[in-house]
């Protein structure tokens, strides 16, 4: 589903004509089946972040391929690469990333407002969906009246709403206590396993780690195949 | 994203700063009508003196002059296209004298075609337009002029009231007219009796007297007649040479509109005309020149105001960073993002002009309540010499002038600040605390 092939990348430092470029992606090669949970887990700077971020199309790499069900997506201009993002990816992030002045139930709506999908269908879709996550009760809470496993589960209702069938996950229970890190954890193993959503989770938590299906290890910008995991 | 979720989208953040928006469309509305305010005193002033002239002269009048003109060309203007009738006022050249009861005056014969002057309101002060060839209407001052024989031939001395001429009623009196060369001479016979049955409207201009005969031009063969009988002079055909009657044509368009026209076809054909646009034209170059020099110093206004648009967008853009990333990170197009900016900054625009053409009219029309009453006071007159002066009018054309300028200086004030916002990097934006 995902290939990736000699990702290079560094960043530039320093005042301009005196740059240092210190590298964060090293050669990078990996790959993610369909239907699979993949994670990638590495101490903080080790490059695992730009690679999701390369991976989403939010920065562009200095070299290497990126291929998502064949298509080459490391060519895509900023357009293309929305234009991708919103009909193949979802998003779950650390601190949530809701819009603060938008209900949980139109923070989940957006992006089928962003489709240019009907009212109506968007409500019958959004509906399902909060109920599927649990969020009835509090879809017209504000983000600031949620606890943060329940704006973790709008966050991740948003990311589900338009059927993408990649999910790309930056520390999804960074923010969350342990209880609520193991429910949000349950949600993703259950939406991988009922829907055959493909997720590809960022974390430096080994217990969230555990949950994958293949770990890779980022160290200094370089990846490696780290321990299989049983079937999930 | 569909066009009512942007609306809705856009409404939503607007309501989250109501006080620095409100602000700024009070800044956008107050340019605007400044704007419109002081264009519509052009507007006014040009409306008012317009009228003046209007309503002062026949303003479908085209005065036609031609070296060779006569009754067949004048019938041929009125085959042209929005003529609504064509007057060939027929003057007699040579010497005339009027002897009314025992009165004697000289009196200009005109002839002319009543039919044509009741279409475009010949203007009577009494009695009725003449149907029969003996039949005439006098002009207002023909009975002011009248001498009696001794005043004629100053055996009277002139009192200080001046000659009183003839003051009773004049409608249904008789009255002859002699006839002569034009070198003075007067014809011993064949005098013409003629019967008043109307009398002219004074000219509009005070000073203008007016002790015209208007007969039927039905009457010309036998004025001619009457002429030939008793001179051994022969009239010339030759286009310079003198006429027994001056024709003097005034073609009549249907309406304002039309006078350009009919004046330039009239042209085309090779005569020389006069029409009061001729003068309108000129009058419309000065004030086309005085309303765009106040439409540009309102437009300043404008400007001054969009700085305010230019700094409630651009704080707009930076409070909102980390929502934009989420949503350029979510799918949201670039091209998406700047049209919700400019949506935004256009309805700051499109509001503030709004308000603005409504406070404007209430300005103009207290403006044109007030200002009569203040300016009447300080001269110390009762009113303004007659003149119905318009202070401020606002035409729809200058509303849209405004609108156009208003709006359009808001959606470029939001310009640069939309940009900026589709330039925001997503990785950045997503790390910005709340």
């Amino acid at each position: 589903m995902i290939t990736v092939k000699g990702l290079n990348h560094s960043f530039k430092i320093g005042k301009k004509g005196k740059e240092k470029h210190i590298p964060v992606l090293r050669d990078v090669n990996f790959d993610v089946n369909d239907g699979e949970i993949v994670s990638i887990v590495g101490k903080s700077g080790s490059g695992k972040s730009t690679l999701l971020h390369i991976l989403a199309g939010f920065m562009a790499p200095e070299s290497g391929e990126i291929k998502v069900n064949g298509i080459e997506t490391s060519i895509f201009n900023e357009t293309d690469n929305a234009e991708f993002r919103l009909n193949n990816y979802g998003f779950i992030f650390q601190n949530f990333q809701l819009m603060p002045g938008l209900n949980a139930f139109e923070n989940v709506e957006l992006p089928l407002k962003l489709k240019g999908i009907e009212k109506a269908e968007r409500q019958e879709k959004v509906n399902t969906l909060m109920k599927y996550v649990g969020l009835t009760e509090v879809q017209d809470h504000y983000p600031n009246e949620l606890s943060g496993g329940q704006q973790q589960r709008v966050s991740i209702a948003r990311a589900l709403i338009t059927d993408p069938p990649i999910i790309l996950a930056d520390e999804p229970t960074g923010s969350l206590d342990s209880e609520t890190e193991q429910e949000i954890l349950l949600l993703i193993q259950s939406l991988n396993k009922n829907r055959g959503i493909t997720f590809v989770i960022i974390t430096h938590d080994d217990e969230v780690a555990q949950t994958a299906n293949r770990v890779y290890t980022m160290h200094d910008g370089e990846l490696k195949e780290g321990v299989v995991q049983h079937a999930i | 994203m569909q066009f009512k979720d942007q609306i809705d989208f856009v409404r939503q953040h607007i309501s989250k700063n109501k006080l620095r928006v409100f602000m700024t469309v009070l800044a956008a509305t107050m340019g605007t009508a400044f704007l419109i305010v002081l264009a519509s005193v052009g507007f006014g002033i040009h409306d008012t003196i317009t009228k003046e002239i209007l309503s002062d002269r026949k303003v479908t009048e085209i005065q036609v002059y031609a070296s060779e003109m006569s009754q067949e060309i004048a019938d041929e203007f009125k085959k042209i296209d929005h003529v609504s009738a064509v007057v060939n006022r027929q003057e007699f050249n040579a010497q005339t004298e009027t002897s009314f009861k025992n009165m004697k005056g000289n009196n200009g014969i005109i002839a002319t075609d009543f039919i044509e002057e009741g279409k475009v309101g010949f203007k009577l002060a009494e009695g009725r337009l003449p149907e029969n060839p003996n039949e005439v209407v006098v002009g207002s001052h023909f009975g002011q002029f009248l001498l009696t024989e001794e005043e004629a031939n100053g055996e009277v001395e002139e009192g200080e009231e001046g000659f009183k001429g003839y003051e009773g009623n004049l409608v249904g009196e008789q009255f002859t007219v002699r006839l002569g060369d034009f070198n003075g001479d007067m014809f011993e016979k064949d005098e013409l009796k003629l019967t008043i049955v109307g009398v002219a409207a004074p000219p509009a201009r005070d000073w203008f007297t007016d002790q015209s005969i208007y007969t039927n031009a039905s009457l010309i063969p036998t004025i001619e007649k009457i002429y030939k009988a008793n001179t051994e002079v022969e009239l010339d055909d030759h286009p310079d040479a003198m006429h027994l009657f001056y024709n003097n044509v005034m073609v009549y368009a249907n309406n304002l509109e039309n006078v350009k026209a009919i004046t330039k076809t009239l042209k085309d054909q090779g005569h020389s005309v006069y029409s009061v646009t001729e003068e309108l034209d000129q009058l419309d170059v000065f004030f086309f020149a005085l309303k765009a020099g106040l439409i540009f110093v309102g437009t300043i206004a404008i400007l001054i105001s969009s700085i305010g648009i230019f700094n409630t967008m651009t704080m707009a853009v930076t409070e909102r960073t980390r929502e934009i990333g989420v949503m350029k990170a979510i799918g949201a197009k670039p091209q998406l993002i700047q049209r919700l900016f400019l949506m935004e900054s256009a309805w700051i625009g499109i509001l503030g002009t709004f308000l603005a053409i409504v406070i404007s009219y209430g300005v103009s029309i207290i403006a044109n309540f007030v200002l009569p009453i203040i300016v009447t006071a300080a001269l110390g007159e009762e009113d303004l010499g007659g003149i119905q002066v318009k202070f401020s009018i606002i035409p729809w054309q200058l509303v849209v002038i405004a609108s156009t300028i208003s709006i359009s200086v808001a959606m470029i004030s939001g310009w640069r600040p939309a940009r900026k916002a589709t330039k925001i990097d997503v990785i950045n934006a997503l790390r910005t605390e709340l």
